[in-house]
Formats: C-alpha cells, sequence, structure tokens
C-alpha cells in the first residue's frame, strides 16, 4: 500500500487567556512512501514525528493536508476504517485479557467476505481425502497421545495442526476409531464408502433446491434474469477455528507461541513487545505504525527486537512507518530515513545517503556518534578557510562569506598518512582516550562551537597530546550557509 | 532509633485506642453477649443466664409468653426479613447499573463534565430524611406526581397505602439516594483508565459499544465490586429511609409492621421506658451474620472476574 | 455454516468500509452526532429528575397550604407570591426552633470534628510514619472493624451513655453534647485516608528534621499538617456533613427537646395549623419549608467546598 502525505499541517491552538501561542506540531509534511517500504520519522524529541504517525492512524485529525493510501483519501476517515496496525510505545496492552484474546481481539471486529460453498460437501470430500493416508492419521492421533492414552483434545488438535481442518472436522476423524481399529485400512475402506453416499446425496439435495455445485462445491445460483450461474458472494464473522488459526500464526511469527494463556502483566517488556507486534498484525493490515517501539527495552534487547521487527517486516512486506529518537535504530533496519525538526522535514533519503551527504545542519548534525564537529569558518576567493586553516579549496564557483563547516570524526588524518585529499586542520589535542578498535582524540580549537572536538582515528595512529596537524578526507567536509543552514556544495 | 519510637507510638494512639475500645471493641463483645442473656437489664446487667430464646424469639421459633402458641413473634421473619432482601435485591442491582451508564455517559461526552458529575452528586450532600419527607409530598395524595401522570387517587405514601405502592416508592427513593456516591467512584475509576487503551480499541476496529463492553467495565471491575459489596451492606441496614419517607412502619392495610426492614425491628426494640436490648442485640447479630455471609459469597464469586 | 478447512488467507473486511471513502465518513461522522445527541438527552433527562426533588421542596414551601392540596405543580399561582413566602417561613420558624437546633448540630458538629481531625492526625500519624511492634496488624484490625454494621455496637454504647447518667429527659448540655459527641469521635475511615496521604510524604523529610533535633510532635505539626491540609480540610467538611445528617444516634440519646438536632427536630416537630377549633392539620407547606431550612445549608457548603467533597469521597473508591 502506498502512503503519501501532502502538505501535512497539525496545529494546536494556544490559550489566548494565558498567553500561549498556537503550537505548530506538523508544518507541511510532504512525503510519499513506496509500497512495501520501511520507513523512518527520526527526530528530537517535539519534533512532531508521533504526531504525523498518529495523523496517519487516524487519531489526530490534520488541520490541514492530505493522506492517501493508494489511491484513497483517507484523511478524514476513522481509525477503525483504516486498515492499519498500530504499535503504541506502552504497547497498551488490555490488561485483563490473556496473550491469545489481545491478539484475538481484531480479528473479532473483522468480517469474512468468499463465495459460499456447501460446507457439508466440503467436509465429506476432505474426509474422504484424508482417509486415503489412514497410515499418517493414526500415526497423528498416537502421536499425541498423553501418557501412553489416547486423548480426544490433543488428537483433535493435532489433527487440526496438520491438515488445516476445522476443530470440528477432526472431531469427526476421531471419532471414526482409526487409531483403536484392528485393521485401519479395511475400516478406512467401509467409511470412505459411506462418506461417498453421503457427498452424493447432498449434492442432490442442493440439486433439487435449483442449485447447482461446481468442482470446488462453490454453491452457484442462478441469476433471475439470466440463465447463467454464478457464485454468490457472503460476508460473516470469523470462526473460532479460523481466528485460532490467525491467531497461532501470527504468535509464530513473533515467537510467542508459548505465552499464548499468559496475562500481559506476567509478561516481560520484550515478550509484551512482540504481542503488540503481533496485535497489529493479525489482521494483515496494510499499514504497520510503530510508536517508538523500542524505546522502553534494554540496550541488548533493543538491537534483538529491532532485527525482528526488520525481519518481520520483510516477510511479510507490509508497508511500514517507525518513528524513533534513536538514529542508530533508525539507520540499521529503514529503507529511508525521514528527518524531522519542529514539524517540518529535512532531508528524506536512504540512511547511508542522510549521513553521507546531509542536506542541512541540523541532518549533519543528528546523525553520527560521536557528533559532527561544527566550526565557524569562511569562504574566500573559493577556498573555506578555518581561522587561519585553509580546509579545502571548491571546484565551483562560491560567494564569500562566513559559514559552519562540520568534519565528520572519521574526517581527520594524521599528517603522515599519505591519503590525505585535501586541506590541513591544527588542533590541540587535550586527551587521547582508547576505545579499543579506535582512538579519540578530545581536541579543542578556537573556532570551534562547542565543548570539545571529537575525533576518531585508528588505534594503531601513533597519536601524541599536543598541537597537531591533521589532514582530512574531503568527502568528511561539509560545509553549510551561515544564515539558513543549507548545504553549500563544492 | 527504631525501637526508641516504640513506646512513644503508642502514646499517639493511646486516645483512639480508649475510645475504640470503649465504644467499638467492648461494644462488638458486649452485644454479642447480650444476645445470649435472659431478661437482661441494661440498668443494673442483671440477668437470668445463658439462653437462645432471644435469637427463638427473633425468628418465630418461640413463643414470647411460654405456653401461648399465638404469642410468638413474627414480625421478623414475616416482614422485616422480606422487606429487607425485596429493597436489596431491587435497588442494588438497578443502582448499579443505573449510575454505571450515568458515570460512563458523563464519561464520554465532551462539555459540561464537571457541571454533570455535580449536579448527580447532590442527593448525597443532602438529609436523607429531610428529602423523603419531600418525597413522601410528591407521591402524596394530591402530589405532583400524582397530578402528572393523571392518576389522581392513586396512594402511594399514606397510610392508606397499599404495601405494593409503598414499597415501589421506597425502593425509588433509595435508589435515588445511592445514586450520587455510585456515580462519583466509577467516575473516578473510568478517569483512571488509560485513553491509549481506547486508542488501541479504535486501532483494533473495536465499535464503541463493545469496547465499553468488553474494555472498559472489566478495568472498571475493581471499582464495580466495591460498589457491589458497600451497596449490599448499606441496602440491607437501610432505615433512614424509611423515618424520612413514612415516618412509621406499617401501612392500615393491617396491624403489622409490614413496612418495617431488619434495623427499623432492631431500633424499634430500643424504645420506651423498657427497651428489649437482649432481642435488639440478637438482631443485631443475625444482621451480622447475614451480611458477613454475603460479602464472603460476593468475593468469592468475583475472584474469577475482576482484574487488578 | 462454519467453513471447514481453515485458511489464513481469507479476505478480511472491515465492516462499515464502503469503497467510497466519502461517504464512510459521512456516515460515520452522523452517527457520531447522533449518538452524543442521544446521549446529552438521556443525561439531561437524568438530572432533571434528580434534580426534582430539590425544586419542588423550594417551591412547595412558597405555595399556600390550600394551592399544595390542588397539586400544583411547578410554580405557585394563587395569592401573592412573596405574601405566601414570608407567612410560611415565620409560621415555620414560630414553631421550629430553628436556630436553636443549628446551634445545637453546629456545636456538636464542629466538636466532634475538631476531636476527630486532632485524634486522626496524632493516629494516622503512628501509623505512617512511627514503627512499633504490631503496627500493620493493628491497622488492619481497625480496617476490619469497618466492615461492621454499626447496629452492633449502637445497643452497647446506649447502655454505657445511660450507666453513665448521659441519657434522661432532664440531662443537662454536657450531658447531652456529650452523648451525642464521644462516640464518635473516632473514624477509622479518616485515620485510613489520612495515613495515606502522610505516607506520600518523602521519609526525607522526617529524618531531616531528626537531625535537626526536632521532635517528632513538632514535626508532626509543623510539617505533615500543614502539607496535609487538604485532606483535613475535606475530612473536617465531611465530619460537619455526617453531624448535620446525623438522626438515629441523637434520636436515641437525647430525649430532652432543648439540644435536638436537626435531623430529629424536623422528624419530631410537628408543624400543625390549628385549622379548626381543636383540630391540627399538619401543614405541607410548612414542613417543606422546614426541610428547605434543614437541606440549604448544605447544598450551599457543598457548593463551596464542592472540590474538597468529591476528591474525598471519591478516594475510598481507590482502595480496593
Amino acid at each position: 500500500m502506498e502512503i503519501k502525505l501532502k502538505d501535512l499541517t497539525k496545529v494546536f491552538p494556544g490559550d489566548k487567556k494565558k498567553g500561549r501561542k498556537d503550537t505548530i506540531a506538523v508544518d507541511d509534511l510532504d512525503v510519499d512512501i513506496k509500497d512495501g517500504e520501511l520507513i523512518g520519522l527520526l527526530g528530537p524529541s517535539g519534533c512532531g514525528k508521533s504526531t504525523t504517525l498518529y495523523m496517519v492512524a487516524g487519531l489526530l485529525e490534520p488541520t490541514s493536508g492530505e493522506i492517501w493510501f493508494g489511491d484513497e483519501e483517507v484523511t478524514h476517515l476513522a481509525p477503525e476504517k483504516r486498515g492499519i496496525g498500530l504499535v503504541f510505545q506502552n504497547y497498551a496492552l488490555y490488561p485483563h485479557m490473556t496473550v491469545y484474546k489481545n491478539i484475538s481481539f481484531p480479528l473479532t471486529n473483522l468480517r469474512v467476505e468468499e463465495n459460499i460453498k456447501d460446507e457439508k460437501c466440503v467436509k465429506y470430500a476432505k474426509i474422504i481425502e484424508l482417509l486415503k493416508d489412514t497410515k499418517t492419521i493414526v500415526k497423528v492421533i498416537v502421536g499425541s497421545n498423553i501418557d501412553g492414552k489416547v486423548n480426544k483434545s490433543s488428537a483433535v488438535n493435532a489433527l487440526c495442526e496438520k491438515y488445516h481442518i476445522a476443530s470440528g472436522v477432526s472431531l469427526e476423524i476421531f471419532k471414526l476409531g482409526l487409531a483403536q481399529a484392528e485393521n485401519p485400512e479395511e475400516l478406512a475402506k467401509v467409511k470412505t464408502t459411506e462418506y461417498q453416499t453421503k457427498l452424493d446425496e447432498e449434492i442432490k439435495k442442493v440439486e433439487r433446491k435449483g442449485k447447482k455445485l461446481d468442482k470446488e462445491y462453490y454453491v452457484l445460483s442462478k441469476d433471475q434474469n439470466s440463465d447463467v450461474f454464478k457464485k454468490t458472494l457472503k460476508r460473516r464473522k470469523l470462526s473460532k477455528d479460523e481466528i485460532d488459526a490467525f491467531v497461532r500464526e501470527a504468535a509464530r511469527i513473533v515467537q510467542i507461541s508459548d505465552y499464548l494463556d499468559r496475562k500481559p502483566n506476567e509478561l516481560s517488556g520484550g515478550q509484551q513487545q512482540r504481542v503488540a507486534i503481533a496485535r497489529a498484525l493479525v489482521k494483515k493490515p496494510k499499514v504497520l505504525l510503530l510508536d517508538e517501539p523500542l524505546s522502553n527495552l534494554d540496550a541488548r534487547l533493543r538491537i534483538q527486537t529491532r532485527e525482528e521487527i526488520r525481519r518481520i517486516q520483510q516477510a511479510t512486506h507490509i508497508t511500514t512507518i517507525f518513528v524513533t529518537h534513536d538514529q542508530e535504530e533508525a539507520m540499521s533496519i529503514c529503507d529511508d530515513i525521514v528527518v524531522m525538526k519542529t514539524g517540518a522535514e529535512m532531508q528524506k533519503d536512504k540512511p547511508q545517503d542522510v549521513y553521507k551527504d546531509p542536506k542541512n545542519l541540523f541532518v549533519a548534525k543528528f546523525l553520527g556518534t560521536p557528533p559532527i564537529n561544527v566550526f565557524e569558518g569562511e569562504i574566500k576567493k573559493n577556498a573555506i578557510y578555518v581561522g587561519e586553516d585553509k580546509i579545502l579549496t571548491s571546484d565551483k564557483k562560491l560567494k564569500d562569506g562566513p559559514v559552519y563547516v562540520g568534519i565528520r570524526p572519521e574526517g581527520f588524518l594524521v599528517t603522515t598518512d599519505k591519503k590525505a585529499t585535501a586541506g590541513e586542520i591544527t588542533l590541540d589535542v587535550k586527551e587521547v582516550l582508547t576505545m579499543g578498535r579506535d582512538l579519540m582524540l578530545v581536541c579543542a580549537n578556537k573556532n570551534f562551537l562547542g565543548e570539545r572536538i571529537k575525533l576518531i582515528v585508528d588505534s594503531d595512529v601513533n597519536a601524541k597530546v599536543g598541537k597537531t596537524e591533521f589532514k582530512l578526507r574531503g568527502n568528511k567536509v561539509f560545509i553549510f550557509d551561515k544564515k539558513t543552514e543549507e548545504r553549500i556544495y563544492f | 532509633m527504631e525501637s526508641k519510637n516504640n513506646w512513644k507510638a503508642w502514646l499517639y494512639l493511646a486516645p483512639v485506642l480508649i475510645l475504640m475500645a470503649i465504644f467499638t471493641f467492648y461494644p462488638l463483645i458486649n452485644t454479642f453477649v447480650i444476645s445470649f442473656l435472659k431478661d437482661f437489664d441494661y440498668r443494673s446487667g442483671a440477668n437470668s443466664g445463658f439462653t437462645f430464646d432471644n435469637y427463638g424469639l427473633v425468628l418465630g421459633l418461640v413463643e414470647k409468653v411460654p405456653g401461648i402458641p399465638e404469642s410468638k413473634i413474627t414480625e421478623f421473619v414475616q416482614y422485616a426479613l422480606p422487606n429487607t432482601f425485596i429493597i436489596t435485591f431491587i435497588t442494588v442491582p438497578i443502582s448499579i447499573l443505573l449510575s454505571l451508564f450515568i458515570a460512563i455517559g458523563i464519561n464520554s461526552v465532551k462539555w459540561c463534565k464537571k457541571f454533570l458529575q455535580t449536579i448527580f452528586f447532590m442527593p448525597y450532600v443532602t438529609n436523607i430524611i429531610a428529602v423523603g419527607m419531600v418525597f413522601a409530598v410528591i407521591f402524596g395524595d394530591y402530589g405532583i406526581f400524582n397530578n402528572l401522570f393523571g392518576i389522581t387517587g392513586t396512594k402511594w405514601v399514606t397510610e392508606s397505602a397499599s404495601w405494593g405502592n409503598s414499597m415501589i416508592v421506597l425502593c425509588a427513593y433509595i435508589i435515588w439516594c445511592a445514586l450520587p456516591y455510585k456515580i462519583l467512584i466509577f467516575s473516578s475509576g473510568l478517569q483512571n483508565i488509560d485513553k491509549q487503551y481506547y486508542d488501541a480499541a479504535k486501532i483494533d476496529g473495536s465499535p464503541k459499544w463493545k469496547t465499553t463492553l468488553k474494555i472498559t467495565i472489566p478495568l472498571l471491575s475493581p471499582q464495580i465490586l466495591y460498589i457491589m459489596i458497600t451497596s449490599f451492606i448499606g441496602a440491607f441496614k437501610e432505615y433512614n429511609a424509611v423515618i424520612g419517607l413514612f415516618n412509621r412502619n406499617y401501612t392500615a392495610s393491617g396491624n403489622v409492621h409490614d413496612l418495617t426492614t431488619v434495623v427499623y425491628y432492631i431500633y424499634s426494640q430500643l424504645e420506651g421506658n423498657n427497651p428489649h436490648m437482649q432481642i435488639a442485640a440478637a438482631g443485631a447479630v443475625i444482621l451480622f451474620a447475614i451480611i458477613m455471609v454475603f460479602t464472603v459469597i460476593q468475593m468469592r464469586v468475583s475472584k474469577k472476574r475482576v482484574h487488578y | 455454516m462454519k467453513p471447514a478447512i481453515i485458511s489464513t488467507k481469507l479476505n478480511l473486511i472491515i465492516p462499515g468500509k464502503e469503497n467510497n471513502v466519502k461517504n464512510t465518513e459521512k456516515r460515520d461522522k452522523f452517527w457520531r452526532i447522533f449518538g452524543m445527541v442521544i446521549m446529552y438527552i438521556l443525561l439531561a433527562i437524568a438530572a432533571i429528575i434528580v434534580l426534582l426533588p430539590f425544586y419542588y421542596m423550594i417551591i412547595a414551601s412558597f405555595m399556600s397550604e390550600a394551592e399544595l392540596k390542588l397539586g400544583n405543580t411547578f410554580w405557585p399561582t394563587q395569592g401573592n407570591f412573596f405574601e405566601n413566602i414570608v407567612y410560611n417561613y415565620s409560621e415555620t420558624l414560630s414553631r421550629f426552633d430553628y436556630f436553636r437546633y443549628v446551634g445545637n448540630t453546629l456545636l456538636v458538629g464542629v466538636c466532634t470534628t475538631v476531636g476527630q481531625v486532632f485524634i486522626t492526625v496524632i493516629s494516622a500519624f503512628a501509623f505512617a510514619k512511627l514503627k512499633f511492634k504490631g503496627r500493620d496488624a493493628l491497622f488492619m484490625i481497625f480496617l476490619a472493624t469497618m466492615m461492621i454494621p454499626g447496629e452492633m455496637m449502637v445497643i452497647t454504647n446506649f447502655t454505657t451513655m445511660s450507666n453513665l447518667g448521659m441519657i434522661s429527659i432532664n440531662s443537662n448540655a454536657w450531658q447531652s453534647y456529650g452523648a451525642m459527641i464521644l462516640p464518635f469521635l473516632t473514624s477509622v475511615f479518616y485515620i485510613y485516608l489520612l495515613r495515606e496521604n502522610f505516607k506520600q510524604v518523602p521519609n526525607e523529610l522526617y529524618l531531616a528534621a531528626k537531625v535537626d533535633g526536632k521532635s517528632d510532635w513538632n514535626y508532626l505539626w509543623k510539617v505533615m499538617v500543614p502539607l496535609s491540609m487538604p485532606t483535613l480540610i475535606t475530612i473536617f467538611i465531611l465530619g460537619l456533613i455526617g453531624s448535620w445528617n446525623a438522626y438515629v444516634w441523637p434520636k436515641l440519646v437525647v430525649s430532652n427537646q432543648k439540644y435536638w438536632l436537626v435531623s430529629v427536630a424536623l422528624r419530631g416537630q410537628a408543624l400543625q395549623l390549628e385549622e379548626r377549633p381543636d383540630t391540627y392539620v399538619t401543614q405541607t407547606s410548612w414542613v417543606m419549608a422546614s426541610t428547605v431550612l434543614v437541606t440549604l445549608p448544605l447544598l450551599i457548603l457543598f457548593i463551596i467546598f464542592r472540590k474538597y467533597i468529591m476528591r474525598g469521597v471519591g478516594r475510598a473508591g481507590i482502595k480496593g
């Protein structure tokens, strides 16, 4: 399902009496999401990402703008009619229901639309077909024995799982007594003939009513005006077995099958998370929305769960929107990232591009750990200066003037390194910290905007405290206009 | 530091303990004891020994004057107990359902919530007896109730009214008095339900009525249980409403006290110059026992359905 | 008919959603507004039923006796409006010693409540902050007493009071008031409420006071009490309301009309007019006037202190 957000705006009205101004939570957001994509809304607290998500869900009314699901405009459609699944930050699992009931709840509100079949015929035909495979049936029933004795409910469950039939049909097969018979094959043959007779009688019954059955036992009835026999469409609720099948399938996907009988307060945070995902997925929605789903989990579980989410999304191909303030999360699993700040979109690109090619200062600063180092600089005669140091020369023609210069931590090289491609910058190294794989150098420079400059260099590098000259990697240096903070390309 | 507090704490508790001992613990035991005494004189404390007769008298099993079967007092079993059960089993379910409906209604509308809550709470702060008298006038022989519905001549609360009519008005009044407290408790319980559950239910496609039935009410079950237990106890002890409405416990259709309740019965034993303490005590103990039994039943039954 | 074969590839449909989104939106909106309107109407009807007795009480006291008998419903139409009011109320007040009864009730109410507050404060403090053996067990016992119907205690308390000589037709002020106040100085419910409140005061404050060398008593009255003012106000007001509406116990122990409380007087006082020689008939309009006089003060108190009252009573619902 494609999602299109057109000029989406949300303004929370202020309070004239208390002197509070209107808050513009989302400002003219325009985003296109392709079918099957996992996109992340990334930004600091209060940037409007959750607000946007809730507008897509239908829980908040936009002040202006449009939301399109495919070719339907759903801007004002009630949330229950949009066909979405939502995973809340606090899971919002119904505390008084078991996990099973939580997951099955959405299904109780949906209907099935299908062509009518004559279920009796279907049942008889299925039994006839299954009876050909007597040996396996007996094996399944015996395999489900508890303490060596035949147990009706476990046998019925086992047959349901194996053949994807309803419990009523399983029960009937079980009652044939194949497992207890001395000669199951003989018994099966007798029963087959019985059922065949029943089947033929049933077909005759239908034909007497003036209808026909096709090969798959769909009921064909004649239209009043024509002579053509057609299938008829009917709507009905889901049967208990069908709900059971859907729930178990969803539980299998999120790997929560062993906990179906527990209540939410008996589960750990990670497990509750998975139940929430299962509940959102069970109704096969066209859109899946996740509101900071990992923020309540501990660090290790966070990594594990985000991989799960990626895996599930790949397997089901559901268009997914994922809200987070953690850039590492967004970078690792999303197909596309939308970086937001105070309600507006700052950049929408693939994760690598957002990192390697930031469009403005905010995006550059937001992504990357440790964050990008920003200096005061200026452009003079197509060259970029930070203080006295000439950092880069530009191929394009640039206007003179003050700029922000951003250099990624990994963009610094100790001078003896031959790979240096651009100019140099002198920094006063204050500390050298070992991080295992890398070294972090904490430095100072009078043109630096901020506390301390942090560089990452390879641990083999010989770095010492004191004034050091560093060469720079050109692709790690970005220039931003001082006033608009937009990227200046060179 | 911990043991130092030990004795001082008892000083702080001294007033409470002394007063509770005199006015709560001692009476509890004493009432229990009195109910088993024969010919108890409350002024002197004299009695003629242990007996079950008081209970027998109350339950109509024993003759008041030995040898005369007609002296069996059946007022309690014939009138007080049934009346009280009728009142309880009619008013408690109706008032709980009504107050639940009103509380959910108030919670679901956008404007005037506080205003509505205030209006519905007003009966709580008023004098049950005073308003009972007003009800008596409304349902009086010339009252506006008859006028409004054009059924002049129907007698509801005056002495010549039928027992049935009087009971109807009594139950209606008790429900009127019982609504505010329940509405308040349910309202505050409703406000404590996290709004996210409603959002989740919306996303899950649940229509409003289903959400109310399957989500709101189960989440309200602790309050519902509390209200069920307390209203049952309250209804069973009903007394002020009868005083307010009728100021007597009989209709004129017989010489018997056919409008009496259990508590009315107990207090009526204390009137006059020669109160029958021991009978009142027996009645009180029976009342206590019935309440306990039903409370335990309710708590047992609710174990499965109440979710915290 | 239930399907025989289970497939999870069914075509799931959202009920109520038509293919035309605009239609669905319009229909949803219609039902939403319709539902709201119905709800408001139902609530309004319920509210009117609840308020009706109050309205009628006031209106009836404005009507003349004759008009009442006609069963006129909502507004007095006969006679002079203001003359009627003045007549009814002056006659009622001359027979119903209102101010004396109010005075009694206020006296009893204030004394009881002040006593209650004092005892509740020190008891709650002991249960909340002080540590001593058997604290929790004792509190459990206290809570258990809340479940016992008052009728169990009334009988013996009556005996006790009588044996103390406080109940007699000629009792004096001390005896009458004392009989009404003493048994009710303790309230486990208020102790429970205040204890909850006290427990929420961070323990650090207590320890800091100890380090400063302040005694418990000092800490209690200078720190805990001011912090719990809202709850104490609630207790005070609820106590006053309780005294105002008390009927059973005051009636039982005070037979001297001089010391009656308002509720007792309401029911006990005959408000009759000698309509014909030697025939005394109860004047309903006067009875209504007396109920107004008894009910109105509380209503006014409620409107002013609404927040405290409702919050305090609602607190009970959070316990389980």
